[in-house]
């Protein structure tokens, strides 16, 4: 198998900040691998260097079987930086004719196919489009040329909820098509349909790669159990799935790590009158890794 | 067509709107200044600072020219002064947008990441500037030659001086005009090219803009200063208002340090170009 990105000790140095800190990457053609990380860990850094707007200070980085500096390898990927300005007197027509030609476009109707189906009014200047729709003009500017390599930086920030289902769907279509995707990301279902594993950055560091599996086992649900009078924690004992207890009054706080069919038959024994439930969220889990609570 | 072209274009078209008002705001100054020749041309001695040596020489016009002739009325009125430092405002807004106003929007960002060149972009980018600047010069240029024979200002002045002799001074030729323009042209490419060098080497929009201004205003005050005393003398050099005001290439005709800025622009280019592939763009 082909490596769409390879990166060796990859290391970015400011003064005596290291943004990136010997980054060793593989991300083999037609994979999905999304790259976690706080804000200022490195993520959007790393990108930028792939596609040589920043220079590595050590190390080396592969895209494409090419360097990034190749303006011929910079045509095959297609690119959505965390923060897409484009000249205020342009048109979403303009942008997508302008740097459509630095791009092959193999397919001319995929442009107004993506324009329907993102909703974008294209003849609007970008300086009249609200934030959500100038996000559009990006999405729809890095997939028009069905590029090989999608890097896309925080590519649903800024789209609401249906629109961020509309891009997970078009991710979905593209990765069974072949494209490798390369995406930053702190939005646990933005990744999840899509993503075959994760890298975790922080400080600039690799701390952690799993599949995208080992990560939902990280993932953790908490129900909440509301019963008319005082359970003992001891009565989930035992229980599968259950990874911890809580008391709070008439309710039960559990920790779920796997199948609730036994939590669920268990709080009905119990007479439980209420459930709430609710799921970790990637942060929640990153946080866990960072602070070496969550196993592997 | 080349990448360098495609960006050359793209660029020069989203300048339409700010290139024709400047274009229209320079002519509307000429053609105004045009209009008041046939009214103010026997007080252009008042203009020219009231017999104040040291404004007469900041001036250009210790070198005899008459202010109330056609071409001394265009000189004080135009080309000493309102028309270098429009030319000069408008190339060093043209100097810093070009690569550095973009950078730091990360649009510049966006376009390096297709199929296009850091060179590419460069180039295109310059000659994009360029051309504007040559087109505002050209077209203020171009409305003086239209609008001078309705104004008088091609037509001879004879004047009679008190001992009864009479002196007779040429009207403002095309020539003039072309020579006049294209040396006000070249000291405002001096400084847009500066511009551009620091926008290119730095990345930062307000150090280009800062440091730009910083050498035309410092450029002006150094000239100034040197027609007062001769102990800046050895610096004058490193002012382009020295042989800009001191040859007066409206009235003289063109000489060869009007070179001067085309140097310092090939120059800052090369500058400009090695600097940009070897270092990081900034973030927006």
């Amino acid at each position: 198998m082909t490596t769409a990105i390879e990166t060796r000790h990859l290391t970015k140095q400011w003064a005596d900040f290291r943004a990136v800190d010997e980054l060793d990457l593989e991300v083999p053609t037609g994979e999905c691998y999304a790259f976690l990380g706080r804000n200022g860990s490195g993520k959007s850094t790393t990108a930028r260097m792939l596609l040589d707007f920043i220079r590595p200070t050590g190390g080396s980085a592969s895209v494409l079987g090419g360097d990034g500096r190749d303006p011929a390898i910079r045509a095959r990927v297609g690119y959505l930086p965390g923060d897409l300005n484009l000249p205020r007197s342009m048109t979403g027509n303009d942008a997508f004719d302008y740097f459509g030609q630095f791009r092959p476009v193999k397919d001319t109707a995929e442009r107004g196919s993506l324009i329907d189906r993102f909703g974008l009014d294209p003849s609007r200047p970008v300086r009249e489009l609200s934030t959500g729709n100038r996000r559009k003009v990006g999405l729809i500017l890095a997939f028009m040329a069905s590029p090989e390599l999608l890097i896309l930086d925080e590519p649903t920030s800024g789209l609401d909820p249906v629109l961020q289902e509309e891009f997970r769907d078009l991710l979905a279509e593209r990765k069974a098509q072949g494209a490798t995707i390369w995406l930053t990301s702190h939005v646990m279902a933005e990744v999840a349909r899509v993503a075959d594993r994760v890298g975790m950055i922080d400080e600039g560091k690799l701390i952690r790669e799993m599949t995208f599996e080992e990560l939902r086992h990280q993932v953790t649900t908490e129900i909440t159990l509301g019963f008319r009078t005082p359970i003992a924690a001891n009565r989930f004992d035992g229980v599968e799935s259950v990874t911890g207890v809580a008391v709070d009054g008439s309710d039960l706080r559990l920790s779920i790590n796997g199948p609730v069919a036994a939590v669920l038959s268990r709080a009905g024994e119990l007479g439980a009158v209420r459930i709430e439930t609710e799921q970790n969220d990637l942060d929640a889990i990153f946080i866990n890794l960072l602070s070496g609570k969550s196993g592997s | 067509m080349t990448a360098a072209f495609r960006v050359y274009r793209r660029w020069l078209r989203d300048r339409v709107l700010s290139t024709v008002s400047w274009t229209l705001g320079l002519i509307i100054i000429i053609v105004a200044t045009a209009a008041f020749y046939p009214s103010l041309g026997g007080s252009a001695d008042a203009m020219a600072g009231g017999g104040s040596e040291a404004m007469s020489s900041v001036l250009g016009l210790s070198a005899g020219i008459d202010p109330s002739s056609p071409l001394g009325y265009l000189w004080i009125g135009l080309y000493a002064n309102v028309l270098p430092w429009t030319l000069m405002a408008l190339g060093v807004s043209l100097g810093v947008a070009a690569l550095a106003g973009d950078e730091g929007t990360g649009a510049l960002e966006y376009l390096l990441s297709g199929s296009v060149t850091r060179t590419q972009v460069i180039m295109g980018r310059f000659a994009a500037a360029i051309t504007v600047l040559v087109i505002a010069s050209g077209l203020s240029g171009l409305s003086l030659v239209v609008a001078m024979p309705m104004f008088d200002l091609t037509d001879s002045v004879t004047t009679t001086l008190p001992d009864g002799t009479t002196s007779t001074a040429p009207g403002a030729t095309i020539g003039n005009i072309v020579d006049g323009t294209i040396s006000a042209f070249a000291i405002a490419l001096g400084l847009a090219s500066l511009a551009f060098l620091i926008g290119s080497v730095t990345g930062r929009k307000s150090v280009a803009m800062g440091g730009a201004v910083t050498l035309g205003v410092g450029g002006y005050v150094l000239y100034t200063l040197s027609s007062m005393t001769s102990s800046l003398d050895g610096l004058t050099w490193l002012s382009s208002w020295r042989w800009y005001v001191d040859d007066v290439m409206l009235i003289n005709g063109l000489n060869w340090p009007v070179l001067i800025p085309f140097g310092v622009a090939t120059i800052s280019l090369l500058i400009s170009w090695w600097a940009f592939l070897h270092r990081d763009l900034h973030s927006s």
